[in-house]
């Protein structure tokens, strides 16, 4: 059988972030406007792979995922050691910034989920007229720890068993298991700690008060979708995040809180309308 | 409500190889009822149903009868569809020694996600 190729890109690329030297890996498709798809915590780029194959999306957008440091194909930085990484706000920022700086993309649209749902708030707070919009997927503006994440990095639990998990939970009943499964496997392929550290970001330093009022959507349009069956940022959640940006949110059906990934073809029903409205 | 666990063996010959090296012994109760549920090598060998006087186990998970049968639902609804959902909205408890449960916790939830209605089990 012949191989049937996909449009996809893959490149690494050299630069610094914060001073220091990084190697990173993405993945890109498509023309046109820049979308910045940002993957969640603890996974990699690969969630995002139905949106670099769909025809629609990419006659429009030049859509561009990368591995963040520590994740997928990216090496972690110069003079790491395992069981050091914890992931800060600042450097959240910076390596995202850093990245667009780098490939000298002009207002991309950037598009997040989890934590990359809740970093796009911290951008629109920082750098809105840097955007041409920011898409939050699963987005909460703080998090309360429901669970100790200690077990996602100890010596006696197996860390891509236990991660993998903690992620499976977190798809709906109803997303196709061959997607659910891929998203799963992911979470199983990640480093010692790497879950764990992003989760600080999310659990503790990224969370964000009464500072979500500095969220002016008129310099920089914000859209939030957020899956019905996530329990770590529940529509609930988001929708008061968005009443208090005062902009409308959409909870999607059928889907967890792995919308791009656990089911593509029900998540890419929402996301269209909002590209279309971007464009 | 949870004796069947123990009925389905043939069905879990795959779920049983992700616990191939667990042995153990948990409680789940619905604080009215408490199943005692003994796993060798994966495989659970044993449902016995209370009230105990002194039962012996390692990790017991509790939530109220009402709450268990909405996670048993063909397609539960958000926040009832998975044990850590549950412990999220503090209708579920974990207590006792965890390691076994979240070393296999993949396994835990598949092995009570297959007490749900055939058409939507979601074992691998």
């Amino acid at each position: 059988m012949k191989i049937e190729k996909e449009p996809i890109t893959g490149n690494y690329g050299k630069f610094e972030i914060d001073g220091v030297k990084h190697r990173i890996y993405w993945e890109e498709a498509g023309e046109g406007i820049p979308l910045v798809c940002l993957h969640t915590a603890g996974s990699d780029g690969r969630q995002y792979r139905a949106l670099l194959n769909d025809k629609k999306i990419l006659k429009k957008y030049r859509v561009i995922v990368f591995d963040m440091p520590w994740h997928g194909k990216s090496s972690p930085p110069e003079n790491s050691q395992v069981g050091h990484y914890k992931l800060s706000t600042e450097s959240y920022i910076s390596q995202i910034m850093s990245f667009i700086d780098g490939l000298e993309l002009v207002k991309p649209v950037v598009m997040g989920c989890s934590i990359g749902g809740r970093i796009i708030l911290h951008l629109a707070i920082h750098f809105p007229e840097k955007f041409k919009a920011l898409i939050g997927l699963q987005s909460a503006g703080h998090l309360d720890p429901y669970y100790d994440i200690s077990w996602l990095h100890r010596q006696d639990v197996h860390g891509g068993e236990v991660c993998g998990g903690i992620a499976y939970g977190l798809m709906a009943p109803t997303s196709p298991e061959n997607d659910k499964f891929e998203t799963m496997w992911h979470y199983m392929q990640g480093g010692p700690g790497i879950f764990k550290g992003d989760l600080f970001f999310y659990k503790f330093d990224g969370n964000i008060g009464t500072e979500i009022k500095k969220i002016n959507n008129s310099k920089c349009p914000i859209f939030l979708l957020t899956g019905e069956y996530d329990y770590s940022a529940t529509p609930e959640e988001t929708k008061s995040l968005a009443d208090t940006i005062g902009i409308e949110m959409v909870k999607m059906k059928n889907v967890g809180h792995f919308p791009m990934s656990e089911n593509p073809k029900e998540f890419l029903k929402y996301l269209h309308p909002v590209l279309e409205k971007i464009n | 409500m949870f004796r069947s666990l123990i009925e389905k063996n043939e069905r879990r010959s795959q779920l049983s190889i992700m616990a191939q090296y667990l042995n153990t012994c948990f409680m789940i109760s619905t604080v009215d009822d408490e199943y005692l549920i003994s796993i060798e090598k994966g495989n659970v060998t044993n449902v016995e149903e209370g009230p105990f006087v002194m039962p012996s186990y390692i990790f017991k998970l509790t939530a109220s009868k009402n709450e268990w049968l909405k996670f048993l639902q063909s397609t539960p609804q958000p926040g009832s569809h998975d044990i850590i959902a549950m412990l999220r909205r503090k209708v579920l408890k974990f207590e006792g020694d965890l390691h076994p449960l979240m070393s296999h916790l993949l396994y835990f939830k598949l092995l009570l996600a297959s007490l749900r209605p055939a058409e939507s089990n979601n074992e691998n």
